[in-house]
């Protein structure tokens, strides 16, 4: 379970559950003990009004008259049913309500209790039964045991516990439901700033949004600050990490141009041969190293979305300087919806040293196309109308250094770099052959790369 | 051809001064980004060469102030960062070209004689004009295809003269750009260079390849030929 507002609801429904379950519990057993209660009474009432009613008849015999108060005892099949027992013999009376009936009175109990029972007719109806024993002085002055029993029928009683549950349950269902909404809204409430977190996160991480918005709620403002000084301190670092490889470039090679100016004022001979060969060596290992990716430097909080068309713009209007006489035709062919989600450098990095290699190799055409990918990212190819690249030497051309014609002036470790670049953001290098009849270099980048 | 140097090192900037000077240029030294701003807005420059890495002002600083200023003679810069990204805001901010040090310092060579060379609306880097031709790299001129011996100050005047076929170049700029500053400013010496070079060009005085507009300086009068 990982959403906040998921776990908040199950732990109320399940805490609603056991309050109310108990709730409904309590309540039931107190309405059904109360609605016994008053039922013995009922009973109690009864049995009063019979003893009361019963007369010894003029044998001697206790019987009982034939108008009783009661009219239910007197109606077949009322639910009221009454007996007179004698001890030893069969019933003395019985009421007309249970004609036809066999009402399972319970044994007569002590004399003088009395007592309540449970029984059943012979269809299932249940059946609330209270039996007193008594010893009755006849007129001869004999004392005579009886048991007078009555029974009332508990279907009525039953039906109203039924209908006071439903109705406690329909109750309880209904509050249960409107707290549960009223809980789901509040934390809706609650949880939108947090919402906004995640997604402005979202837009960093695409590189849409450089740092988290303010005026958050208290708790969590202290939270999205602490979180913007990670950010930028995250850029921070990554920036002064680029700038330290870059002065450390600066202040590898001016020394190493310097001693070349100075060697090439010198006459040719073995030594400066010799030198001259360490300077080129030095050379390649401070470019190759000190060129890494930006994302190998930083993480995914530095990375932004790159102006890919402005950037092109701006890459082919100082390569038209730099190649003015030879004046190729650029072509910029460029889907507005295509993406390269990371540094400036690096996107400069790939496209200028494809694009500079192919004015460098071109007859007079080149033509720069980026294409969106699905799913976000970028194509880019890169062709020109000159010789092409051998199949073979295409793998050849990848590896560091490695430079297919020396008289072109370069240095070979341009595609290596490309390679690294894509690569370290999860793309690929592609060989190919142009429209334009020459040589065709695809880059794809995805738009969602982690390391 | 006057060349402002803006480089740091010492070492490097000292070499490379030489070598252009002895390529025939005029050189101007600045160690940092502000003396740098300063010659290249005061002096009279034909091209900059500017290091990016430079104290006090940053090498792309300077080159926009000087492309604010409105000069619009080209640049070349020096960089170690050989990072594409400093490449483009090199060439965005207004320079023409860039080497990436460590240079050989032919290459530097060949990048600025082609920079001034286009600078200068010639296509290729042999100037070529009626039958005068002057190969820059080589630093020959030949008169109907035979060779003209030169001595290195005549070579300096008739190429700049040449470079800037059909402008009015004055005496001033002349001695400006073709002097060091140790030399005696004398304007009189340039007269007589360029009476030495119609002698050397236009022996029988049929072309008349200088012409001298009184009270403004010269002009190189040949129509250029056009080679594309």
């Amino acid at each position: 379970m990982s959403s906040l507002s998921a776990r908040l609801l199950l732990s109320v429904s399940l805490l609603l559950l056991v309050f109310f379950g108990a709730t409904i519990v309590v309540l039931d057993v107190a309405f059904r003990e109360a609605g016994e209660r008053s039922q013995e009474d009922i009973l109690d009432g009864q049995l009063m009004a019979l003893l009361a009613a019963a007369e010894p008849d003029d044998g001697g015999e206790l019987v009982m008259p034939p108008d009783l108060p009661e009219p239910r005892l007197g109606t077949i099949g009322s639910g009221l049913y009454a007996e007179l027992g004698a001890q030893g013999s069969a019933p003395v009376w019985r009421s007309r309500s249970s004609l036809g009936l066999h009402v399972p009175f319970p044994a007569a109990p002590q004399p003088g209790n009395h007592v309540f029972s449970r029984i059943q007719l012979a269809d299932g109806t249940p059946l609330m039964a209270l039996s007193l024993s008594v010893e009755w002085e006849l007129p001869s002055g004999e004392f005579r045991p009886y048991t007078f029993n009555v029974a009332e029928s508990l279907d009525s009683f039953n039906a109203q516990v039924a209908a006071f549950r439903r109705q406690l349950f329909g109750w309880f269902a209904a509050v249960a439901l409107i707290m549960l909404l009223a809980i789901s809204l509040v934390m809706r409430g609650l949880l939108r700033p947090l919402r906004q977190i995640e997604e402005e996160i979202g837009e960093i991480e695409e590189g849409r949004r450089q740092a988290l918005s303010e005026g958050l709620p208290t708790e969590l403002d202290s939270v999205a600050r602490n979180m913007n000084l990670l950010i930028s301190s995250e850029r921070g670092r990554s920036d002064r990490y680029r700038t330290t490889l870059d002065n450390l470039a600066h202040s590898l090679k001016t020394p190493l141009a310097a001693i070349r100016a100075v060697l090439s004022e010198q006459p040719g001979n073995d030594v400066s041969r010799k030198i001259e060969t360490q300077i080129e060596r030095m050379n390649d290992i401070v470019r190759y190293q000190l060129r890494k990716p930006a994302l190998l430097v930083s993480d995914s909080f530095g990375v932004t979305s790159v102006a890919i068309e402005e950037q092109l713009r701006r890459l082919v209007d100082g390569l038209s300087k730099v190649y003015k006489d030879k004046n190729p035709a650029i072509e910029l062919d460029v889907d507005p919806r295509a993406e390269f989600r990371g540094d400036t450098g690096d996107f400069l990095e790939l496209s200028g040293n494809l694009v500079d290699n192919a004015c460098k190799w071109c007859r007079s055409r080149v033509l720069v196309a980026v294409t969106p990918l699905q799913g976000g990212g970028m194509c880019m190819t890169v062709g020109d109308d000159g010789p092409g690249i051998p199949e073979k030497a295409a793998e050849l051309l990848l590896q560091r250094g490695m430079r297919l014609d020396e008289s072109t002036p370069g240095h070979g470790i341009g595609l290596a770099v490309v390679k690294d670049i894509a690569r370290s953001h999860g793309g690929d290098i592609q060989f190919g052959r142009s429209p334009l009849g020459g040589a065709e270099i695809r880059i794809t980048i995805p738009g969602q790369f982690n390391k | 051809m006057r060349l402002l140097v803006i480089e740091d090192d010492a070492t490097l900037r000292e070499s490379l001064g030489r070598q252009l000077a002895e390529s025939g240029f005029g050189i101007e030294k600045a160690s940092d980004g502000k003396e740098g701003l300063y010659f290249a807005l005061e002096y009279p420059v034909d091209l900059a060469i500017v290091d990016l890495g430079l104290p006090e002002m940053s090498g792309l600083d300077v080159i926009r102030e000087v492309r604010k200023q409105g000069k619009t003679y080209p640049i070349l810069i020096l960089t170690a960062r050989d990072r594409w990204q400093d490449k483009v805001d090199g060439l965005s901010a207004g320079a023409d070209d860039y080497v990436v040090k460590p240079f050989h310092f032919e290459e530097v060579l060949a990048r600025v004689n082609a920079l001034l060379r286009r600078s200068g609306g010639w296509a290729s880097s042999v100037l070529e004009a009626g039958p005068v031709s002057l190969d820059t790299s080589r630093q020959e001129l030949k008169v109907n295809g035979d060779a003209v011996e030169l001595t290195g100050f005549e070579y300096r005047i008739i190429e700049h003269l040449m470079m800037r076929a059909g402008e009015v170049i004055s005496k001033t700029e002349l001695t400006d750009r073709l002097y060091d500053q140790d030399f005696e400013r004398d304007s009189n010496v340039i007269e007589v260079f360029i009476g030495r070079l119609r002698k050397k060009i236009d022996p029988d005085n049929s072309l008349k390849p200088i012409e001298t507009l009184r009270g403004r300086g010269y002009r190189f009068a040949l129509q250029r030929n056009r080679a594309d």
